[in-house]
């Protein structure tokens, strides 16, 4: 073969593959985040700004006409973008990295690096102009979202009630059991962790596949990325503590505990072990994603599962109900389930939880930073703040003569209609807002705690349920002790914001690694004592004390020792 | 070839090349050479708050702390086999690939599998990674084949088993890249001198015996090209995969050096390990395609540069 023939056909194939590398990454260029410069005020005196937010989230049209509502209200419209497919930490520091900051952002965990990058604007001055802002907190607890500089850069959105509280869901972590499998099983008492599966593994075994001919799941877990507390945090609960997400506090020594290697812990994978190898656990648990999770929940096909309620519930009930599973009894019901028989439950969080490691804040790059905190008061004066929850007065709900909202079943229907809600409405659900009772001092501020619409929105298993068990809501079914949340509540807020620029931080990163690793190791594995022990001696061997002694150090700050 | 002088005068008669040239080497130092000055942040506590200028230097300390993290180098273990996997698995293929379809006699078929098959190289990795989920799913197709040819009891769980991980990242780059790899071998076969395989057949060469001393032959320097410049290319062992198919339980196996530079830079905010693991990765890359190359030379063929 000659070489000038061979190089000539090289050269045509390299410029081919050459030519091909450039316009790819031409299409690729701008990568997700940034969404970078701001309000030009484009359409008429509409100001327009950009936010991200570290969750994902479902993007809503261009032409929303709520959205438009609000703009023409408040003169201010804001194009909401979602992680897609990172962790929160990878898309900040990708913003970060990037320079390309968007107006507003709700970084998740990661709001301290965007603080110790000085991108935040300090709400300090602004505060005390925009009465609606300031009001959302108490000023102790705008104070505990001073960083160490003694500035407020964030307000966690969430969690937060105006008037008296209209809680009727369960809005924390719990076992959930689908209706269908109580009613079956003639409404049992259920109140530990062998009880459950006890349940679970004898309706699958009657009940083996759906109506649909789809195989029943007993049980599945999540274990992706910050959502594996769905297989990792039951201890602490089944010990009977409350939420504080990382660690347990001992309140009578005022210590802190660690869930993971308490025997309740061991207890607890043992059980899920023993239930793996009985084949009640999905197979899938360990790879599955979020969003897989979530496809997997909405067929109705999964019986049981551990969770928070807002992880599942806004996605899967919505679907439920489209699909006529909610007649079903596929619908779930919270348990407080507990290790042992006769312990109280912690489960359910009656006060509002403060979580001031993250939050909504202003960066420096927004190019009308007055406007942007104007925006955020104004969308939380009560008809802006009705407009985005509970939609357009007389389309998406109705007013009767005593003032009460409500929905019609065909609004109900509309209004979990996806295509729906990207073209009508518009909450911006990671922007200030409230729980509890509106202004008029009658309705609800969010339509999911209207009592009247909760009861007319429950699908007849859960009635049928309630009634049962002699129950009013998901919060009389989980049977929480009632009291007030200790001062150092939730020790999460505190873990959540820590980094690797201490030995606790990193420890507790590497802790997270080995649990990733291990716990669904443990749960699989066909010796489970042997696998136990390996876990143990890898999780030791990360120097979990670091951790547990900056904790214990917090919590001593927190409760003014 | 003879190494030809260069004058004023050639250099004038070729001035449109010259200029079309001149827009390659601007754009290679603009954006290759030009962002390599970010490697000082490897040797200083970088923080973007700071600036490359305002950081402070740090030395070798965050190349200390790379190499006795055990994690790194577990991850420098999964980048090489995959890679080297990865190389061996697509290079052998498409070759027997190219040389298969050579002897397919009916042209339209020729066609129509060689369009095909370097279709799924236009495939992103996040579309190919999502049909191998399905199809590796509980309820995926090979699980219900196994299961109804009765070869497993229950659905097997592909992605929990740290043992299959590779295979499998080996099995989604063959099946993506074995059409499109093939093309230039397909090219080099189509330049091979038919009167070769004329005198072949005169001699009495059956198709093997054509196959193994004209067609393998004739594009051997095309093989040694492509792999030495592949081989540079084997710390490229992937990322969107691993990011893609990888969870809590393979993670040890399915770390790359690219995870951990994101991971380490973006998520932790440590620029400094994250490059000086870019560096490294760098480092190792150069070594190989010039040992590469050197080998190619010693042994008379084909080589690079």
């Amino acid at each position: 073969m000659k070489s000038g023939r061979f190089h000539r056909i090289l050269a045509a194939a390299l410029s081919l593959v050459l030519f091909i590398g450039l316009t790819g990454c031409g299409g690729g260029g701008s990568s997700s985040g940034g969404g970078g410069g701001s309000g030009s005020g484009n359409s008429g005196d509409i100001k327009e700004f950009t936010m991200f937010t570290a969750m994902p989230g479902a993007e809503i049209n261009d032409d929303n006409e709520v959205q438009q509502i609000i703009a023409e209200k408040t003169g201010v419209k804001v194009k909401e973008t979602w992680l897609t497919g990172q962790t929160d930490g990878e898309a900040i520091g990708t913003i970060i990295a990037g320079g390309n900051y968007p107006d507003f952002i709700n970084g998740g965990d990661a709001m301290k690096s965007l603080y110790e990058e000085g991108v935040l604007v300090p709400w300090d001055d602004y505060l005390d102009k925009y009465p609606n802002l300031k009001e959302m907190y108490s000023d102790e607890e705008w104070n505990s979202f001073r960083q160490d500089d003694g500035k407020i850069y964030w307000a966690n959105v969430f969690q937060n009630t105006y008037g008296e509280s209209r809680t009727t869901t369960h809005n924390d972590e719990a076992f959930w059991i689908q209706a269908r499998v109580l009613e079956w099983a003639g409404y049992p008492e259920i109140k530990t962790l062998d009880q459950y599966f006890d349940v679970l593994d004898r309706y699958a075994k009657a009940n083996p596949t759906m109506q649909n001919g789809t195989k029943v799941i007993p049980y599945t877990m999540l274990c992706e990325d910050w959502r594996y507390y769905c297989i990792e945090n039951a201890p602490e609960f089944l010990d009977g503590y409350p939420n504080d997400g990382s660690v347990i506090v001992d309140k009578e020594n005022m210590q802190i505990v660690d869930y993971n290697t308490t025997p309740t812990a061991k207890r607890y994978f043992q059980k899920l072990n023993e239930q793996y190898k009985a084949g009640n656990i999905d197979i899938e648990f360990a790879t599955q994603t979020y969003d897989q999770y979530i496809a997997k929940l909405s067929t109705g096909a999964v019986l049981g599962m551990c969770d928070q309620w807002w992880n599942f519930a806004y996605n899967v009930n919505d679907v439920f109900k489209q699909q006529g599973l909610d007649a079903q009894g596929c619908n779930y019901v919270p348990l407080g389930l507990t290790i042992d028989e006769g312990m109280e439950n912690r489960w359910h969080t009656y006060a509002d939880t403060l979580n001031n490691s993250s939050g909504v804040a202003v960066t420096t790059s927004c190019s009308d930073i007055e406007a942007a905190f104007k925006f955020m008061n104004d969308i939380l004066d009560q008809e802006i703040h009705d407009l985005r929850f509970w939609g357009v007065e007389g389309v998406d709900y109705l007013v009767d003569e005593d003032g009460m909202y409500y929905r019609t079943p065909e609004m109900r229907a509309q209004v979990a209609d996806p295509a729906y809600k990207a073209s009508h409405l518009c909450d911006y659900s990671y922007m200030p807002q409230w729980l509890g009772t509106s202004r008029d001092g009658k309705n609800a501020m969010q339509p999911a705690e209207q009592t009247s619409e909760f009861f007319d929105d429950l699908a007849e298993p859960l009635v049928k349920c309630f009634e049962a068990y002699n129950v009013d809501s998901y919060v009389d079914m989980i049977g929480s002790v009632v009291e007030d949340a200790d001062p150092w509540f939730p020790m999460y807020s505190y873990s959540n914001a820590m980094t690797t620029a201490t030995p606790g931080g990193v420890a507790w990163t590497k802790m997270g690694e080995v649990k990733h690793q291990w716990l669904p190791q443990v749960v699989m594995a066909d010796n489970f004592e042997d696998t136990w022990a390996q876990y143990m001696a890898a999780y030791s061997a990360v120097n979990p004390q670091d951790f547990l002694s900056e904790m214990q150090t917090e919590l001593e700050r927190r409760a003014g020792l | 070839m003879k190494a030809r002088r260069i004058t004023w005068k050639e250099i004038k008669r070729q001035k449109f090349l010259m200029l079309c040239t001149l827009c390659f080497v601007i754009y290679g130092i603009l954006f290759y050479y030009v962002p390599l000055g970010g490697w000082i942040m490897a040797f200083q506590n970088y923080k973007p708050k700071d600036g490359l200028i305002g950081s402070q230097f740090v030395g070798l300390e965050k190349f200390k702390f790379l190499f006795s993290d055990a994690t790194f180098l577990r991850v420098i273990r999964n980048t090489l086999a995959m890679g080297v996997l990865n190389l061996v698995c697509t290079f052998v293929m498409a070759i027997v690939f190219a040389i298969l379809l050579n002897e397919v006699r009916s042209n339209l078929g020729k066609k129509a599998v060689q369009t095909i098959s370097y279709l799924p190289h236009f495939l992103s990795w996040i579309i190919v990674t999502g049909i191998l989920q399905d199809a590796l799913s509980s309820t995926g197709i090979v699980n219900e084949l196994l299961v109804n040819w009765g070869l497993v009891k229950g659905p097997i769980s592909f992605f929990s088993i740290p043992k299959l991980f590779w295979p499998i990242v080996a099995f989604a780059n063959v099946w993506k890249e074995t059409g499109w790899n093939a093309i230039v071998y397909l090219a080099a076969i189509t330049s091979i001198d038919p009167s070769l395989y004329e005198a072949a057949t005169i001699d009495g060469a059956g198709r093997w015996a054509k196959i193994k001393n004209v067609t393998i032959p004739g594009i051997k320097p095309t093989i040694m090209i492509l792999l030495i410049m592949n081989i540079g290319n084997v710390l490229n062992a992937g990322f969107e995969v691993q990011y893609l198919l990888g969870n809590g339980l393979v993670k040890p196996v399915a770390d790359t050096i690219d995870i951990y530079t994101l991971t380490w830079g973006i998520s932790q905010n440590d620029y400094s390990l994250g490059t000086a693991a870019g560096i490294f990765k760098s480092v190792v890359a150069i070594i190989l395609i010039v040992a590469a190359n050197q080998f190619a030379k010693k042994t008379g063929e084909q080589r690079l540069f």
